[in-house]
């Protein structure tokens, strides 16, 4: 029999009253893998994650963590994963050794040498009182606390929000020695450069509705390639060619989009005489902007 | 530079945020607690005509009470008890006042020193205020709610007063609503200050509840006739005493009262402006050496968390019994000569004379004790969910039904406990003034009231599980409920629908009656089935957070 995925759903969907906060979800992330899962603020990313751990039922549909489901047997579940949450709350009466104690004997098993390794990395000094840590430091209590366990799950709500770029830098080593070990990690996060630095595949919400899901490559792949070019005499009529849009000529120079075949567009220029050709690809941001955009837009069209 | 009328006014709009925020958040407890004070001082007024109907009665009446040390140092000394208004004021004024302090304390710190904790307050300092400023408008926004706590107080009293049985000016009960309503002034400008020194609002409610059990213990030394009358006025709680409302007004005792409310109140301005956010003049331990023995897991944790809250209201409940038992033999005494106070006492079920009588009158103080430190229990459930570090559980391999069992099965714990130390308690104090009451009986009398403890403890989990959001002012809500009730059973010959939903009703006032078992299993049963059904809600429903 094969192995069940780390995390499968079909068809997840959360109301609250009139507000649908997610809408058919179907999404499947294989063991070992790093999914990056991404969205506007209110896109539904923490109410996945809240489904996913229980906190929340569905409306309708269901999910699953290595085959259990997270509705019917959420402690099942619960015992191979660990979570961080983007709003951090602890009992400001604990210290952070205290705190660390605890939810390492509540989740059941600690790795104490790479818990000791881990407060090394984040400098995070854990005799003080929970109440005095700044946010960043509650933020890197947390990270130890789901770290240390070696869960085969990470399940990561923003996990680096308060951290320092140091300490990013230190997350960043982290989730690479958990895919190293065949840990999953589901990371929600709004800090591209850290998703795109760290992912297999990309998910993006909106209005939440996934409505990207892949790897990198393959999203560029389907996504246009601007053109910069700088003619040797007058630009030609590119705008009619299939793929091509966004044309925006000034004077012999030319900027535009590509979808697909690049060959109509190469012919047409090389013909006219092109002094000087430079394409790029889209950065996660532009294609996170290019998903995003087109909502906001959308509103104020609507609006 | 001249500043354009709509900035103006938004600067004016946004530094009074504080007080605004501060009074919408003071009212709705205030006007509750202000309908409480009113209608026991209403209904109190009200009873006096036809429990004290004849001259008879009422010589009777004072013939208990005049001189009896015992009554003066646990309630408050007596001034014209054959009046309604003699009867009124001692018979209200001690719960009242030691209600308000408590009620004004924990307010205080609340709006102050609980939003500093959870991050709230910075929220509010970062915008057109200052740290003193903002501490101002705090109180200014208490001071809304002392008003809308004094508006139904004083217009129940006022109310009740003008019926012909009752007949108190109005000027006499207004003067009685503001007297209690500056005790619970002074208490909460004394928590604003401590607030101010505290590290926290743990640590300051604490150094609170200190406060007030010392201002008790001196006006308690004060009233016992040990020839130090005078130290009445080195005690908050004397200064109410010295303003003798309905007996003959002293109002130069405001004097302290407004000059303590204010010094305190301004103190806590100028501590806010000096002190850096989150700090404390009395800097708790930042650093403690790490204690793991309870933290193992969810039930050690919950231990750890409740055993101060717990701590405290064993010590309380001991205390109460401790004070009913030290009173014991010179209250039999007193009502073995009162067929009149007999028949009011047994009017709560009691069949028996004497010092047991006695003793099963004020027991049911205990049951109210208990109910209210049960509805803390409930309140602090609920608060772990709401801020968010229930998740810290729950997205562990703990269940749901496991961590709310293990909640309530300490509030179990403190009902039982704290039902059976009052009972220890009573009897040493009993005892030690040569009562003839029995060890066995007076435990039996304790762990009588626990029922209604472990009935608002299983209603109170159901609102957990049913309806988060409301679950705190429900369960409070049925304990005042029920007091009411009571209050209103044990003066008037209410209807027995009424004194129904009252679950301190459905137990015998042991030990002046035998317990009633059966009513007993009834509520324990209900409560418990309630407790169950509110587990298994808890573990269907969505997180709610605040």
């Amino acid at each position: 029999m094969a192995e069940a995925a780390a995390i499968r759903t079909a068809d997840l969907t959360k109301t609250f009253g009139a507000t649908t906060a997610l809408a058919g979800l179907d999404l499947e992330v294989p063991r070992g893998e790093i999914i990056g899962y991404l969205g506007p603020n209110g896109a539904g990313k923490t109410t996945t994650i809240r489904l996913l751990l229980g906190l929340i039922r569905p409306a309708a549909g269901r999910a699953e963590i290595f085959g259990t489901d997270c509705t019917a047997d959420p402690v099942g579940a619960h015992r191979r994963v660990a979570y961080v949450p983007g709003d951090v709350s602890l009992w400001p009466s604990l210290t952070g050794a205290e705190t660390l104690h605890l939810l390492g004997r509540v989740h059941g098993s600690v790795d104490v040498a790479y818990r000791d390794l881990l407060l090394e990395r984040f400098e995070f000094d854990p005799a003080k009182k929970v109440r005095t840590y700044s946010k960043g430091n509650r933020q890197k209590l947390v990270l130890i606390a789901a770290l240390m366990t070696r869960a085969e799950l990470l399940l990561l709500d923003e996990p680096t929000s308060g951290l320092d770029p140091l300490m990013e830098r230190a997350f960043q080593q982290c989730v690479a020695e958990a895919r190293e070990r065949g840990q999953t990690v589901f990371l929600s996060s709004h800090i591209l450069a850290e998703v795109e630095a760290l992912c297999d595949r990309v998910a993006i919400l909106r209005d939440g509705r996934l409505v990207e899901v892949g790897t990198l490559a393959e999203m560029r792949h389907l996504s246009a390639l601007q053109i910069d070019a700088e003619m040797d005499g007058g630009v030609p009529d590119v705008a009619r060619l299939p793929g091509v849009s966004a044309v925006d000529v000034d004077g012999n120079r030319l900027r535009c989009h590509v979808t697909g075949s690049i060959e109509p567009l190469l012919a047409a220029l090389a013909a006219a005489g092109v002094r000087h050709l430079t394409s790029r690809e889209p950065s996660l941001e532009e294609l996170f902007l290019a998903h995003y955009g087109s909502g906001a837009e959308r509103s104020a069209d609507a609006a | 530079m001249r500043r354009s009328g709509t900035d103006a006014y938004t600067e004016r709009h946004a530094t009074s945020a504080v007080a605004r925020t501060t009074a919408r958040r003071v009212a709705r407890p205030a006007a509750l607690w202000g309908l409480v004070f009113g209608a026991t001082i209403a209904a109190t007024m009200a009873s006096y005509s036809s429990t004290f109907s004849t001259a008879a009665s009422r010589a009777d009446l004072v013939a208990v009470t005049e001189g009896n040390v015992a009554f003066s140092a646990l309630f408050g000394p007596i001034h014209h008890i054959d009046t309604v208004a003699g009867y009124t004021a001692y018979k209200v004024s001690m719960t009242l006042i030691i209600l308000g302090a408590i009620w004004g304390l924990l307010i205080a710190t609340r709006v102050q020193r609980g939003e500093e904790d959870t991050g709230g307050w910075e929220l509010l300092l970062s915008g057109l205020t200052t740290r003193a400023r903002a501490a101002w408008q705090a109180a200014l926004g208490l001071g809304v709610g002392l008003a809308v706590l004094w508006v139904p107080t004083a217009v129940l009293a006022m109310a009740a007063g003008r019926s012909s049985k009752v007949d108190i000016d109005a000027s006499a009960c207004v003067y009685f609503a503001t007297a209690v309503v500056s005790v619970v002034a002074m208490f909460m400008a004394i928590g604003m200050f401590i607030g101010q020194l505290a590290a926290s609002r743990h640590h300051a409610n604490v150094i609170g509840a200190g406060v007030i059990a010392a201002a008790y213990l001196l006006r308690m030394v004060a009233d016992s006739g040990s020839g130090l009358a005078w130290l009445r006025w080195a005690s908050p709680l004397g200064w109410f005493e010295q303003l003798r409302p309905l007996t003959g007004s002293h109002p130069i005792a405001f004097l302290p009262i407004l000059g303590l409310t204010a010094a305190f109140a301004a103190g806590s301005v100028v501590l806010a402006g000096r002190r850096d956010l989150g700090a404390s003049a009395m800097r708790g331990r930042d650093r403690p050496r790490p204690r793991t023995a309870l933290l193992g897991g969810q039930a050690g944790l919950t231990v750890r968390l409740t055993r101060p809250a717990v701590l405290g209201w064993l010590f309380a409940l001991g205390a109460t019994g401790l004070a009913m038992g030290l009173v014991t033999q010179s209250a039999g005494t007193a009502l073995k000569g009162s067929p009149t106070l007999e028949r009011v006492l047994g009017r709560l079920g009691g069949d028996r004379a004497g010092a047991v009588l006695y003793l099963g009158y004020v027991f049911v103080v205990a049951a109210g004790l208990v109910a209210i430190a049960v509805a803390g229990q409930i309140s602090a459930i609920r608060n772990e969910e709401e801020a968010g570090r229930l998740d810290n559980m729950l997205v562990r391999p703990v269940a749901r039904g496991q961590w709310l069992g293990v909640r309530v099965g300490v509030g179990l714990a403190l009902v039982l406990l704290a039902s059976a130390l009052a009972g220890v308690a009573a009897w040493i104090g009993a005892v030690s003034q040569h009562s003839d009451v029995g060890f066995g009986e007076l435990v039996r009398a304790g762990l009588n009231v626990a029922p209604p403890g472990v009935f608002v403890l299983g209603v109170g989990a159901l609102a957990f599980g049913v309806v988060p959001r409301i679950s705190i002012a429900f369960t409070y809500g049925v304990v005042i409920w029920s007091y009411l009730v009571e209050v209103l059973s044990a003066i008037t010959d209410s209807n027995h629908w009424l004194r129904d939903t009252s679950p301190l009703l459905h137990i015998a006032p042991a030990p002046a009656a035998a317990p009633d078992w059966a009513s007993a299993s009834w509520l324990i049963g209900l409560g418990l089935v309630a407790a169950l059904a509110g587990l298994a809600a808890f573990a269907r429903r969505d997180l709610a957070g605040s």
